[in-house]
């Protein structure tokens, strides 16, 4: 019997763990890059001191190794074999075997949304435990004390998860959810569904007697239907602009034109990451018309102020030598992080901008954040002795190269960047291939001849 | 038991002194200590908290700080980071050299053992300062905003507390005012979805207006109290932002419009002047002079629509009478400080209370100087008319927005010296002959570790006379409800 529990939990942990690794890795790449976990006093204390600050804190800790999606991934699968396993301790009988699985299964659902933090899920998974060991090591009334006693103390560590009332007021501002006006309706139904289950369990108790069939049957049925509702809740198009973003981000040139001869992109972002590729690949203006192409808005996108727009956009402007406007983009993105978290990304890529626009004392603050983290910590002492070496940043193959590129005729812009920028980007340094690729596809895009004509006669 | 107790007491006294003691077998170093922030030589107040610091540089294992003065006292502290003076010790010592100087002598240990460096001088001076200064925190950004609120600091000690912040409703604060550091008399600005002005009165209500008419450019903005606390004077401005492509400066922020206009608190009605509200002239800051009997305000001649020649927008200083009992305007604008003359640009007039100086900030053009590495503070001296540089407090990098203290002897001010983009508040002790002091930073327990991690700017540094008492949530239930009180308009026009 024992041995048929331990196997069906593990085969959901490998389900969860070959779904979110393999079919869902760039939502986890997504979930991390819009956080910075400091390994800092100060920074712990302003998150654990709110309601539902410890869940906040377990969550954002694990959401930093979503850097690495197959580590992400046995997280997830580890925290929601957990919960299936704790609710197992407190409901033990056949039927009741397979709906230990439910749960488990919405805060999967829940998980699949983008905006989900993983808080909601230790929010869960702590109630659980409290209560399991309440149930454990009491009997009797002094359980009864026990549980109304750890009730607000565990709002105070977890959150209302620890009592699913949908009170608006009552789950306002604790951190499960990037929107902050959104109610998280799956995380409810995975809480609710707990305590439903468990008190169900503690009022029916007696009539049920455990049986291999009734665990078996009731397992299948539950990992049908909820693995259909898994399914059906999957967004695989998101996955595919988040991979996009994440190739650009760490410049896998080679696997994007891999990923668009396979697929098309037909979103902006898709396009935008396609177009840059095929320029670093030095193929835009030969092929640029073989993929979709979305106007000037699949070349250079007008600044969004959103958080997710930008970066890939940025990434282009950084490649191009537009490093003001790359400083600004990412700037912005970062200030347009819905729950004001900051980003290692944006963190990474502020330090190269000021670095690159000799911005020593900025580029310093955000390195020195950087060395409070475990995954950027390396690269950001790495780059610290740069600052204000100006040989040693000359020498940089991809500061050094940044910099010759750098506009020295100071104008204007705004949101838009026009094709006369991308001509004084040109003319400031003519080895700047990408910007010849770019503003000519500007000008075949918006099929203006005349510019396009006069710029190649100058060119000559 | 007793042993135990006999025990633990021991070992507590043994850890107290082995993490204080002082350096042994110092080196002794004939130059200053570079400490952070610079208080070498500063002048400070005499309820200002203790002036904690780091060495400048991070090799420093330890540092270990004595103060002494003229009467045998002495005050120390030793920390891995920084000092960390006791804050009743610190008030107790100042006290007692109210108007004398204090001596730091500075030791920091390295690997290779204590360097104690040359002591230097603090000066107490005889003026205290205002209970403590109201400021936003926001990041340094373009268009998009974060977390970010309105906070006080009590200057006496570390205390920080926000008065409303824009996770209690939808958009963003700004703007926040009083009536001479009164908090009782107290204006702020929401902007977004729930956009409202909100004023406080001195009974303590708060209600929230629409200050957009039909006769007036748009929202009210830059918000100034008349003395008596029954006008508030207004600037309304078409702001445009464009970001430069290779220039130290990174952005231009600018108005494309904007005019003056006074509010009659207790009539709720705009008082309009139609020498304020030119389409050839920008005009922008108004304050009201000590005595309210003239307003100050910046004026630029108006550059073609759509034109981005923003190096030619320069304003100068000007002003207008204004009849407090009437509410009538003067019939003639006078240019006080031509700074357009000097291809120079004045922003952020600020008179001092006691009527003899305007503090005023000067850069190349424009009127948004924050984002000008070359603003500098300017003092105007009101009774001989003559302006000059305040290169006692200036540094190589912007310095903008300022404020006076009540008593008119400080003056907070914003600079981003410190690293060039995040601004931080500075004080300097201004004399009655318009002598400034060495500025100081705002005090930390850990300056370098709270300046660094906090990725925000001191913006609009207001003193304030005491804690406001301002309830947040309250005023966040205002913002969220949608009511609110129009401004009306003074039919008849104003001269």
């Amino acid at each position: 019997m024992k041995i048929i529990c331990t196997i069906c939990t593990f085969l959901f942990g490998v389900v969860v763990l070959l779904f979110f690794g393999w079919a869902y890795p760039h939502h986890l790449h997504y979930q991390e890059q819009y956080q910075l976990f400091l390994f800092d006093s100060t920074y712990v204390w302003e998150i654990i001191k709110q309601p539902g600050g410890v869940a906040d804190l377990l969550g954002r800790f694990c959401t930093q190794f979503f850097l690495y999606a197959w580590v992400g991934a046995f997280i997830i699968a580890l925290l929601l074999s957990m919960v299936q396993l704790l609710l197992l301790r407190l409901v033990k009988d056949g039927w009741f075997y397979g709906l230990s699985f439910v749960p488990s299964f919405l805060l999967w659902i829940f998980l699949l949304d983008e905006n989900a933090l993983l808080s909601g899920v230790w929010a869960v998974l702590l109630t659980l435990l409290i209560t399991w060991v309440i149930f454990r090591w009491s009997k009797g009334w002094v359980r009864y004390v026990l549980l109304i006693v750890a009730i607000p103390l565990l709002y105070f560590l977890v959150g209302p998860v620890c009592l699913p009332i949908p009170v608006d007021s009552l789950w306002h501002g604790i951190h499960y959810y990037r929107y902050p006006a959104d109610f998280p309706w799956f995380l409810w139904a995975a809480s609710l569904s707990v305590f439903a289950i468990a008190g169900t369990f503690l009022f029916f108790h007696r009539a049920y007697h455990r049986t291999v069939p009734s665990m078996v049957l009731s397992s299948a049925i539950v990992a049908t239907g909820m693995g259909i509702f898994v399914w059906k809740n999957s967004n695989f198009k998101a996955e595919k602009v988040m991979q996009y973003d994440f190739m650009a981000r760490y410049q896998q040139w080679n696997r994007i034109l891999e990923t668009i001869n396979d697929e098309k992109p037909n979103n902006q972002i898709g396009v935008t990451v396609q177009n840059l590729a095929l320029a670093k690949h030095g193929m835009l203006l030969d092929h640029m018309f073989e993929y979709n192409q979305n106007g000037i808005l699949g070349l250079l996108p007008d600044v969004g102020t959103d958080a997710i727009s930008p970066l890939p956009t940025s990434e282009a402007f950084y490649q191009l030598g537009m490093i003001t406007i790359a400083q600004r983009t990412v700037f912005e993105a970062q200030e347009a992080i819905l729950d004001f978290q900051k980003s290692g990304r944006c963190y990474k890529r502020l330090a190269q901008t000021n670095l690159i626009l000799g911005s020593y004392e900025v580029a310093r603050k955000y390195l020195k954040a950087l060395q409070k983290t475990l995954f950027y910590r390396e690269w950001a002492s790495e780059t610290l002795p740069l600052l204000g070496n100006e040989e040693a940043i000359a020498k940089h193959p991809e500061y050094g190269r940044l910099r010759q590129m750098l506009y020295t005729d100071d104008f204007y812009f705004g949101d838009h960047v026009g094709p006369e920028m991308l001509e004084r980007l040109y003319f400031r340094n003519t080895e700047n291939r990408m910007a010849y690729q770019y503003l000519v596809a500007y000008y075949l895009l918006t099929g203006d001849r005349e510019s396009l004509n006069h710029f190649i006669s100058v060119t000559r | 038991m007793k042993k135990v107790l006999y025990i633990i007491i021991g070992t507590w006294c043994w850890l107290l002194t082995s993490c204080s003691s002082s350096p042994e077998n110092a080196k002794q170093e004939s130059e200053l200590p570079q400490i952070y922030p610079d208080y070498l030589g500063v002048t400070i107040p005499v309820n200002i908290a203790p002036l904690c610091f780091n060495m400048a540089d991070e090799n420093a294992l330890r540092i270990d700080a004595v103060i002494t003065d003229s009467h045998g006292n002495s005050l120390h502290s030793q920390g891995d980071e920084s000092v960390d003076f006791d804050l009743d010790d610190w008030h107790t010592l100042l006290a007692q050299n109210l108007g004398d100087s204090l001596h730091v002598t500075v030791s920091a240990k390295y690997d290779d053992g204590w360097h104690t460096y040359q002591s230097f001088p603090i000066y107490v001076s005889q003026d205290s300062i205002d209970y403590g200064i109201c400021y936003r925190l926001i990041a340094p950004g373009h268009e998009v905003w974060s977390k970010m609120g309105i906070y006080e600091r009590d200057l006496s000690s570390f205390e920080e507390r926000p008065l409303i912040e824009n996770t209690q409703f939808e958009g963003c604060v700004n703007c926040h005012s009083f009536n001479r550091g009164n908090p009782a008399e107290m204006s702020l600005h929401i902007r977004g979805p729930h956009g409202a002005t909100l004023l406080r009165h001195s009974d303590g209500s708060v209600t929230a207006y629409n200050t957009k008419t039909s006769q007036t450019l748009g929202l009210c903005v830059y918000p100034y109290w008349h003395p008596s606390g029954r006008y508030i004077a207004y600037s309304t401005n078409n702001t445009n932002q464009v970001f430069h492509s290779a220039d130290h400066n990174r952005i231009e922020v600018f108005d494309s419009a904007s005019d003056l206009q006074i509010y009659d608190v207790e009539k709720n009605e705009l008082l309009l002047s139609p020498l304020l509200k030119q389409d050839s002239i920008y005009e922008t800051y108004p304050v009201f002079s000590a005595d309210g009997r003239s307003l100050y305000f910046c004026a630029a001649r108006a550059i073609p629509e759509g034109s981005l020649q923003l190096d030619s927008i320069h304003y100068n200083l000007c002003r207008i009478d204004f009849n407090p009992e009437t509410g009538n305007f003067g019939n003639r604008i006078d240019t006080i400080v031509n700074a357009e003359s000097q291809h120079k640009s004045v922003s952020f007039p600020r008179p001092s209370y006691d009527g003899r100086f305007l503090c005023y900030t000067l850069s190349n053009y424009g009127q948004f100087s924050i984002w000008h590495h070359e603003a500098d503070l300017w003092l105007l001296d009101l009774s001989s008319g003559q302006s000059r540089s305040m290169t006692e407090a200036n540094s190589d990098d912007t310095e903008s927005f300022h404020n006076w203290s009540t008593a008119s002897r400080w003056l907070v001010f914003s600079s981003r010296r410190d690293d060039g983009l995040y601004t931080r508040p500075y004080f300097c002790h201004v004399d009655d002959k318009g002598m400034a002091t060495k500025p100081f930073m705002l005090p930390q327990r850990n300056p370098r570790r709270f300046y660094r991690d906090r990725f925000l700017s001191f913006n609009v540094p207001e003193f304030i006379i005491r804690p406001t008492r301002f309830d947040g949530h309250k005023a966040s239930r205002i913002i969220n409800d949608k009511s609110r009180k129009v401004f009306g308009v003074r039919k008849e026009p104003t001269q």
